[in-house]
């Protein structure tokens, strides 16, 4: 075996995991949990928003019951609420395995959650009481609020970056990269999105180069890196093509970030800005298609382990949706694409395959792997993950089926000047029902999934016989001497 | 150089290269562009109005810009008598291009839906005056008021039953006012400002 | 003030060269000499050595040649409850 540190012995392997887990417990659960809270809440409101679009009557009332506020707070709350927070979460416990070193300033990472949580509270508050940037992905208050997040997300990034340089290992993991990277990116294009001067068209311009980022610069290398981690990992066999996975790594650092421009196709931007980002979608492919065939090829002959294993089941699922809703974006960036499903709910459905399907499935999955092994406790009941997994699956099959079928007949409707805009929106309303629908069955499986996390940290439900499998059981370890 | 900061570096350079070809030549670019001389500046009322239209979400569901002739119908849908151009919205700070048509787009309201009182009914309840309408009903921007408590300047807003409650008369408030002259003032009827610089060399074609 | 276009083929170019000067440079460092290694990188020896229900006697066979006697798994091994 080829690998560098082969001498190690067993009981020492356990040891590294053993600190790096116990360095990253307190700042991943803190993580973890406002995340979920997030979750809850955002689950609500988007369910309400989802709700009162075929249901205009519904809570007009006041203010912050409005559709355009309570949208708003949905967004902002499962983005930089759940998504975001447990993202961090995951990266806090990744890295230190990954480079067998503790999690340095574990008390920095910890602030930093509660500085990032101090300012979505005021963010998403200001925006139900009105007060809002206008800018959609960055509503919330420039001044106010947003500051709390670069500073609460580079206190974690520092914690990342300081662990990183103190490492015991020589080589840096594909989800490394990944994470780092991330760390980087998310920073410098919300100060650019934020920045308070950009106006007109250059407004517009920055709005969607930034939106369009948050989701390639930062939500994506989270979720693609904890699937390079996950995958592997749980199936016992390493990444088909590592060269695949560098290529894959700087074709999207190099494309996604140029993405940014297909979501103004059509509109008051200089063409070449827009046939840019247009090129830079499509060529998207070869990032997306390295890390699925990655992904696949090692999953191949293997995929009985979906049966065992429910981090695998929702990362998996997770990383096939990546790979969908990136080659639907490659595709519906092609202007004769995009006349139809432009303004359409096609859009938003999109939008949540990237979100739900993709990152929120492989967070959940990875919040499977990651909490046992930080509570030091197995999850307590099989029958929860399994409502969970069902309910999240029929919630995100029915918002995104119809919405999307809906959203083309839409589009068809809009472009033709004989029909009534009238029309086009009695096409959606049936996918619109749907999605309430739809809404009702994930706040059921996060409420479940939120619930099973609670037991664990709380120490609650049936405990086990058997000795959990991370404590550290006193094996005496003979090296097999015939090794070639 | 350790794989950290390599790591670093070639991160911070695409997202480098991104921001420049994406916001800071298109910035160069576009601090050129004059305001048209048909175009006016938004007075206090309206740009009130346009933060009340930010404050409520409204560019969730409206659009504000027209695509090119060429390549699809939104002229020819009756949205506006020509394709929007960056000169359009040297004004607009933030944009309000939205990116959904739930609704309408907007950019033309004003010329299309020229009255005062249309709007107003139609922010409050919008089925008074379209059925099919799912657009939400807005009453906190407005008062409900017993007949006798309406004073001179007030502007009541003629709401028809069932939409309005019984024996109350319809007030708008401030924030509905600043709302309406806001979308009264969404015209961009004028004709496209001559091309000048080579930057908008393109515009009038096929985005 | 260039052209737009010329200044985004420029400012392309002068990034993807320096971008491939960089590679080029790491290779000559030895930095992508033990590629399959690193792909390792994610496993200890118990990950290596763990039984798992799901692969075939070939597969198990295989793990068992390369790693050793293999472990068995404990309850809630791969994230999820028995």
């Amino acid at each position: 075996m080829s690998r560098q540190d082969a001498t190690l012995p067993f009981r020492g392997d356990v040891e590294i995991r053993l600190r790096a887990d116990a360095s990253s417990r307190a700042p991943a659960l803190v993580f973890f949990s406002t995340a979920l809270v997030w979750l809850l809440f955002g689950s609500i409101e988007g369910t309400l928003a989802s709700l009162k679009l075929h249901m205009p009557e519904l809570l007009t009332s006041a203010g912050w019951l409005t559709f355009g506020r309570v949208r708003t707070a949905h967004l902002n709350a499962v983005n930089y609420g759940w998504a975001s927070l447990a993202s961090i979460g995951v990266a806090l416990w990744i890295i230190p395995r990954l480079v067998h070193t503790e999690l340095r300033w574990p008390r920095v990472a910890i602030a930093g959650a509660v500085v990032w949580n101090v300012g979505l509270v005021i963010g998403i508050a200001l925006i139900l009481a009105g007060r809002n940037d206008g800018l959609e992905w960055l509503e919330m208050d420039r001044y106010l609020a947003d500051p709390f997040l670069v500073v609460g997300g580079g206190m974690a990034g520092v914690t990342l970056l300081a662990t990183l340089l103190a490492r015991q290992s020589g080589h840096l993991y594909v989800t490394v990269w990944y994470t780092i990277a991330a760390f980087l990116w998310f920073p410098v294009i919300f100060v650019i999105g934020n920045w308070p001067t950009w106006t007109g068209v250059e407004s517009a311009a920055v709005n969607w180069f930034y939106a369009h980022n948050a989701l390639g610069l930062w939500f994506t290398p989270m979720g693609v890196g904890a699937a390079y981690y996950f995958i592997p990992k749980v199936l016992g066999r390493p990444v088909y093509s590592y060269q695949l996975s560098i290529l894959g790594f700087w074709t999207l650092a190099f494309f996604y970030a140029l993405n940014g421009m297909h979501h103004l196709i059509g509109g008051p931007i200089p063409t070449w800005m827009i046939t840019t980002s247009v090129v830079a979608s499509v060529l998207m492919v070869i990032p997306v298609l390295a890390v699925a065939v990655n992904h696949h090829m090692t999953m191949v002959g293997r995929f009985g382990a979906l049966r065992y294993s429910p981090t695998l089941r929702f990362v998996v699922l997770g990383a096939i949706a990546y790979t969908a809703v990136s080659l639907q974006g490659s595709f519906t960036s092609l202007r004769e694409v995009n006349r139809v499903t432009h303004f359409t709910h096609w859009t938003v459905a999109h939008a949540h395959v990237g979100v739900y399907a993709f990152v929120t499935m492989v967070l959940f999955g990875s919040m499977y792997y990651i909490v046992p092994r930080l509570v030091r406790r197995e999850w307590p009941s099989a029958r929860l993950i399994q409502w969970h997994f069902w309910l999240v699956l029929a919630g995100i099959a029915l918002y995104i089926i119809p919405l999307t079928i809906a959203g083309g007949f839409q589009g068809l409707a809009l472009l033709d000047p004989a029909v009534p805009f009238q029309r086009s929106v009695e096409v959606t309303l049936w996918a619109l029902v749907s999605r309430s629908v739809a809404g009702v069955l994930l706040t059921a499986g996060h409420a479940v999934f939120a619930y099973h996390f609670w037991l664990m940290v709380r120490r609650r439900g049936p405990t086990r016989e058997v000795p959990p499998f991370h404590e550290p059981v006193p094996i005496v370890y003979e090296r097999p001497e015939a090794q070639a | 150089m350790s794989r950290t900061w390599l790591l670093l570096l070639g991160a911070a350079a695409t997202v480098g290269f991104a921001a420049i070809v994406l916001v800071g030549i298109p910035q160069v670019m576009l601090v050129k562009i004059a305001a048209p001389p048909e175009l006016a500046a938004y007075t206090d009322l309206e740009a009130r109005g346009r933060a009340v239209y930010i404050a409520n979400g409204c560019v969730y569901c409206h659009s504000q810009q027209l695509r090119d002739p060429a390549f699809t119908t939104d002229v020819e849908l009756g949205w506006g008598s020509r394709a929007t151009v960056p000169a359009d919205y040297v004004y607009d700070r933030p944009h309000l291009l939205g990116t959904m048509r739930t609704g309408p787009d907007l950019i033309n309201v004003g010329e299309r839906l020229p009255s005062a009182s249309w709007h107003l009914i139609h922010l409050y309840n919008p089925r008074a005056l379209v059925s099919w309408s799912i657009m939400p009903s807005f009453p906190y921007l407005f008062e409900e008021r017993e007949p006798g408590d309406v004073r001179p300047g007030d502007v009541v807003v003629p709401v028809q039953p069932p939409y309005a409650p019984p024996a109350k008369v319809i007030v708008a408030t401030p924030d509905a006012q600043a709302l309406v002259a806001y979308l009264l003032s969404l015209r961009r009827t004028y004709p496209v400002p001559a091309a000048g610089t080579g930057a908008m060399r393109g515009m009038s074609r096929m985005p | 003030m260039l052209p737009s276009s010329l200044a985004v083929v420029l400012t392309g170019l002068g990034l993807g060269v320096g971008a491939l000067a960089v590679f080029a440079w790491s290779w000559r460092r030895g930095l992508f000499d033990d590629i399959p290694a690193q792909a390792d990188l994610v496993f200890d020896e118990r990950d290596n050595r763990l039984e798992r229900p799901w692969e075939t006697a070939e597969q198990k066979e295989e793990r068992r040649r390369r790693y050793g006697e293999l472990i068995a798994p404990e309850p809630g091994e791969w994230g999820g409850a028995v």
